[in-house]
């Protein structure tokens, strides 16, 4: 389909996706990196939505279970990702427990939304609007790494807090089970395929029926 | 340093990865930068001194790497005990203290992946400034451009934030040397990723190549 923008994929070229060389996709391999080549990244849905159910199934346990128990003085308290935000707030720190909220609540919450959508839009479920939905996609993209924080509090009050009777500090399984669901949003949202959202807008114009398969590569 | 040369073979084409349009990939002058016409987004930059601003902040990155590994990052004082925080020790504490995958995860994030980003970009670069092409360096771009999503140095920075403000009740923390060294870092890293664009670099490899 040739509209008034020439799409490299109905010319039969792709873009590597390793150094950005447009090349015949016929020819299999990038011809400067040696990378493969494809038209759209290979079954991108599929892999987005089974990264996205792998996810949402750790976001739960990741919440309910301890991501640190800390050891005072012979009391032993097991602390979750919102109970440590609850104290920051209680104790006025509104800033930090802010920061938390949005880091570990709300950021994969939201990414697994936006996913969701996207990939809705990029199937011919939702209208693909892609000025907007780039705009959230690269929000997605950008937010993915910041939701580490509570991780890496973990590990530093963990190194920090050996203190013998005193004070200890060990990790819990939830903290683990975070650091799943930002790897694993992180990954999904990797594999998702933009281009696919102006794949559905061009057939909407060109009134063709909408297809959910994507290109194969 | 000799500007963006065009690989040999024929016009070249860009294709935009959000829209997947495709246009003739011309030259851009110094400092500008070529939009896709239909979505507006980039699709090249010609970075001034592109390869030197590369190599240069890269080199400082990996020389800060050597200070945040030889001091601390926090001091805590609490029930007349002393402890120093460096990034190696809170990684060993996960491991040793019955989380190994977390702990591995951070050396993976806050040290691995930013020396490969920052070594990978001495080795690319520092050789094409002078035309020449580094042995494995088509295979080391590729590493280093995988990489760039899983730097999380800011994120670290950000937990140690938080994690001083939950401790400032219990004890007395301190920043040590090793923190302001993991903020050059950061700085550093930031600025050498975003010294040279993909494109410029592959199509320099190219003719360094042939």
């Amino acid at each position: 389909m040739k509209g008034p923008w020439p799409k490299a994929a109905a010319c039969g070229l792709a873009s590597c996706d390793t150094c950005g060389r447009v090349a015949p996709v016929a020819i299999g391999r990038c011809p400067r990196c040696g990378s493969t080549l494809h038209l759209r990244k290979p079954d991108s849905i599929q892999r987005t939505v089974a990264l996205m159910i792998a996810a949402t199934a750790l976001y739960i346990p990741s919440h309910l279970l301890p991501i640190m128990t800390v050891v005072e003085m012979g009391d032993v308290s097991h602390n979750t990702i919102i109970s440590g935000m609850l104290t920051f707030w209680r104790t006025g720190a509104y800033p930090i427990a802010i920061v938390i909220f949005t880091a570990s609540i709300l950021i994969p919450f939201l990414k697994i939304a936006a996913l969701s959508w996207l990939c809705a839009a990029a199937t011919g479920r939702v209208h693909p609007s892609p000025a907007m939905l780039g705009k959230l996609y690269w929000f997605t993209e950008l937010l993915g790494r910041w939701s580490m924080i509570d991780i890496f509090v973990v590990g530093i009050m963990v190194s920090l807090m050996q203190l013998g009777n005193y004070m200890t500090i060990t990790p819990g399984l939830g903290a683990l089970a975070f650091a799943g669901v930002v790897v694993l949003t992180m990954l999904a949202a990797m594999c998702f395929e933009p281009r696919m959202l102006w794949d559905r807008l061009d057939e909407l114009a060109a009134d063709l029926p909408p297809n959910p398969t994507p290109p194969k590569s | 340093m000799s500007p963006w040369p065009k690989p040999p073979g024929g016009p070249r084409f860009a294709a935009c990865h959000f829209c997947d349009t495709l246009h003739e990939a011309t030259h851009v002058s110094e400092g500008t930068a070529a939009r896709c016409v239909r979505c507006g987004v980039v699709l090249y930059q010609n970075r001034p001194a592109s390869l030197v601003r590369a190599t240069a902040f890269s080199l400082a990155a990996l020389m800060l790497m050597v200070v945040v590994h030889s001091f601390p990052f926090l001091t805590l004082d609490a029930a007349s005990i002393r402890r120093y925080l460096t990034l190696v020790n809170a990684a060993v504490a996960l491991i040793r203290e019955g989380s190994p995958l977390l702990g591995w995860a951070i050396v993976l994030f806050t040290m691995v992946v930013p020396l490969v980003i920052s070594g990978g970009l001495i080795y690319v670069c520092g050789p094409l400034m002078f035309g020449r092409l580094a042995p494995g360096a088509f295979q080391v771009a590729k590493w280093t451009y995988r990489c760039e999503p899983w730097n999380m140095v800011e994120v670290f920075l950000l937990g140690v934030l938080v994690s001083l403000l939950k401790l400032a009740k219990m004890a007395d923390v301190h920043f040590g040397t090793g923190f302001w060294a993991f903020a050059g870092v950061m700085l550093c890293m930031a600025a050498a990723v975003a010294a040279i664009d993909r494109d410029e670099l592959w199509d320099r490899m190219e003719v360094a190549k042939s």
